[in-house]
C-alpha cells in the first residue's frame, strides 16, 4: 500500500482534479487538493506533500509556473518531486530536469491528458515505492 | 567590427549569475551591456541609456517583468524587449506579447540561443525603424494567439478523457458505480462548455471576417428582446430572479438579425448568470437622440474596478469566489464586435456587489435603410 504518501495536486480544472485524485486514492494515496497556485503554496507548507501534480494555465496565467518557484522555496520542498502536467506540450515534452539545474530541477513535464498507468509508475519510481 | 558593436543592451534579471552570463556572453559579441538587478533600476536605466534592446526577467521581486514592460514601451517603443523566463508557454508568451515584449528566452538557454534571440530583436528593431515590421508583429501575435486558443479548447477535452481513462482503469471496482454516474453528468456538461466554445469562437471570427453584420435585414428589435427575454424565464424564474422589458415597440433596426440576437443574447445571459437569487434583471430599448439606446441593467455580483480594463478581453474571467460559473470568456468580445461592426458602441458601469449596467449604442443609420445600399 502507498497509505501516508502524501500528493498535492494543483489543478485549477475539478473534473481533472476529481479524475486524478479518484485514481490516486484508489491505489491507495492520500491526495490533498488546491485549485490556485496560491491555494498549493499555502498548502503544500502545511501538508508537507512527498510529491506534486501541478498545472501550469490556471486562471488562464501561467500561475504554474510560479507556483513551481515558490513551492521549491519552501523548507524541504526543494526536492520534493514536482510534475508539471499541461496540456500545453505536444507527444514530445515527456521529460525531466536534471535536478543539477538552476531552475527546474526535479521537475518532470508531462502532458495532458495522463496515462494513469503511467503516472502510477513514475510516482512509484520517484517516490521508491514497491508496486502493491 | 560588426555595426552591431555600437548597440546598447540592458539586462534586468535579480538573479546574480544570470546576468553575469549575459554579459559575458553579449560583450564578447561586441555589445555595450548593463546589467541591473531590480525593474525600477531598469526603468531608469532604460531611459538613461535608450538602449536597442533590454532583456527582462519575468519573475523579480519589486516590479515585476510584466509591469516592467509597458513602462520600456512607453519611455522608448522601438527598444525591443525579450523576456527571460522559467519554461517558455504558450501563456506566458501571449501574456508577454500582449504587454509589448518581442520574443522569449526559456530558461535554461545557451549562449548560441540567446545570441540568436538578440540578433534577431535587433533586425526587428532595423525593420521597425524602416516602418515595415508592423505586419510581421501582427502575424507572430496572430501565431501565438491560435496557439493559445487551442489550448482553451483543449481544456474541457482533457478533462473527459481524463475521467475515461480513470473509468477504463476501475470502472469494475464496488465504489465506482456511483462515481460513474455523476462523471457521466460532468463529461456531458464538459462537452457542453466545448461545444460552446467552438460556437463563440466561430462566431467570432465570422464577425472579424465580416461574414457576420454585413447581411442587413429589417429586424425589430421589440421583438428581439422580447423573444430573448422569454427563452430565459425558466432558467431565471428557478432562481427568483425577475426579468423585465420596457422597449419602443415597434423598433426597427435595418442590421443583421442574427447579430443582434447574438449580441443581447450574450448580454441578458450574463444579467441573469452573475445575478444572485431574488435578483433584477430590466432592459430598457428606446430611442434616444437620433440614436437607439439599449440598456441591461442587473442587481448581480458586480464587477471589482481592476477587472473593468480587461472585460471585452478574448478568454478574460472576472475572478470569482466559490463555485466556477461556466462561461467561455468570449460572450462579451463577441457583444462588443457586433457593437463596433453595427457601427455602434458598448459601455459598461459597475458597482462590486450591486450590480452591472451595459448599454448598447446603435446609430440612427441602422434605424432605416441606408439609402441605395443593397443587401448582397
Amino acid at each position: 500500500m502507498n497509505r501516508g504518501y502524501r500528493v498535492l495536486l494543483i489543478d485549477d480544472d475539478p473534473d481533472f482534479s476529481a479524475a486524478v485524485s479518484t485514481y490516486l486514492e484508489a491505489n491507495g494515496f492520500t491526495v490533498v487538493r488546491a485549485a490556485s497556485g496560491r491555494e498549493g503554496v499555502t498548502l503544500a507548507a502545511r501538508a508537507r506533500p512527498a510529491l506534486i501534480l501541478l498545472d501550469i494555465i490556471m486562471d488562464e496565467r501561467t500561475d504554474g509556473l510560479f507556483a513551481e518557484q515558490a513551492l521549491r522555496e519552501l523548507p524541504g520542498l526543494a526536492d520534493v518531486p514536482i510534475l508539471v502536467v499541461s496540456s500545453l506540450y505536444d507527444a514530445e515534452a515527456d521529460f525531466t530536469v536534471p535536478p543539477d539545474r538552476m531552475w527546474g530541477a526535479n521537475t518532470t513535464f508531462l502532458r495532458k491528458p495522463i496515462d494513469p498507468t503511467d503516472l502510477l509508475e513514475r510516482i512509484r519510481t520517484l517516490l521508491g515505492v514497491p508496486e502493491s | 567590427m560588426t555595426e552591431d558593436a555600437a548597440e546598447t543592451i540592458v539586462v534586468v534579471d535579480d538573479d546574480y549569475a544570470m546576468r553575469l552570463s549575459c554579459e559575458r556572453i553579449l560583450s564578447k559579441t561586441g555589445f555595450a551591456v548593463h546589467t541591473f538587478e531590480d525593474g525600477a533600476r531598469g526603468l531608469a536605466a532604460v531611459a538613461d541609456l535608450r538602449p536597442a534592446l533590454v532583456l527582462v526577467d519575468l519573475k523579480m521581486p519589486g516590479l515585476s517583468g510584466m509591469e516592467v514592460i509597458p513602462r520600456i514601451r512607453e519611455i522608448d517603443p522601438t527598444a525591443v524587449i525579450v523576456v527571460i523566463t522559467g519554461y517558455a508557454t504558450i501563456g506566458t508568451a501571449v501574456d508577454a506579447m500582449k504587454a509589448g515584449a518581442y520574443d522569449f528566452l526559456p530558461k535554461p538557454f545557451s549562449p548560441d540561443e540567446l545570441r540568436l534571440i538578440v540578433r534577431r530583436g535587433l533586425e526587428r528593431r532595423r525593420l521597425e525603424l524602416d516602418s515595415r515590421q508592423c505586419e510581421i508583429e501582427r502575424e507572430l501575435m496572430k501565431r501565438r494567439f491560435v496557439s493559445f486558443v487551442s489550448h482553451q479548447l483543449k481544456t474541457p477535452l482533457v478533462a473527459v478523457h481524463q475521467y475515461l481513462e480513470v473509468l477504463d482503469r476501475l470502472g469494475d471496482t464496488p465504489d465506482m458505480s456511483v462515481k460513474a454516474r455523476e462523471w457521466i453528468g460532468r463529461c456531458l456538461a464538459r462537452t457542453d462548455e466545448m461545444r460552446q466554445l467552438i460556437d463563440d469562437w466561430l462566431t467570432l471570427s465570422r464577425i472579424e471576417g465580416g461574414s457576420l453584420g454585413r447581411q442587413r435585414a429589417d429586424a425589430d428589435l421589440h421583438d428581439t428582446l422580447t423573444h430573448l427575454i422569454e427563452s430565459y424565464r425558466p432558467a431565471a424564474g428557478e432562481r427568483r430572479i425577475t426579468l423585465a422589458l420596457d422597449a419602443a415597440t415597434p423598433l426597427p433596426v435595418h442590421a443583421d438579425p442574427t447579430c443582434l440576437a447574438v449580441l443581447f443574447d450574450n448580454l441578458i445571459g450574463n444579467a441573469v448568470k452573475y445575478n444572485r437569487d431574488g435578483g433584477a434583471v430590466e432592459v430598457v430599448a428606446e430611442r434616444s437622440e437620433g440614436e437607439i439606446l439599449v440598456t441591461v441593467r442587473d442587481t448581480g455580483v458586480g464587477i471589482p474596478a481592476d477587472a473593468m480594463p480587461f472585460l471585452f478581453e478574448e478568454f478574460y474571467r472576472v475572478p470569482r469566489e466559490g463555485a466556477p460559473v461556466p462561461g467561455t470568456g468570449l460572450g462579451l468580445p463577441i457583444a462588443r464586435r457586433i457593437a463596433l461592426e453595427l457601427g455602434g458602441t458598448i459601455t459598461v458601469e459597475s458597482t462590486a456587489g450591486e450590480g452591472t449596467t451595459f448599454q448598447v449604442r446603435l446609430p440612427r443609420h441602422l434605424d432605416e435603410p441606408a439609402p441605395g445600399e443593397e443587401v448582397p
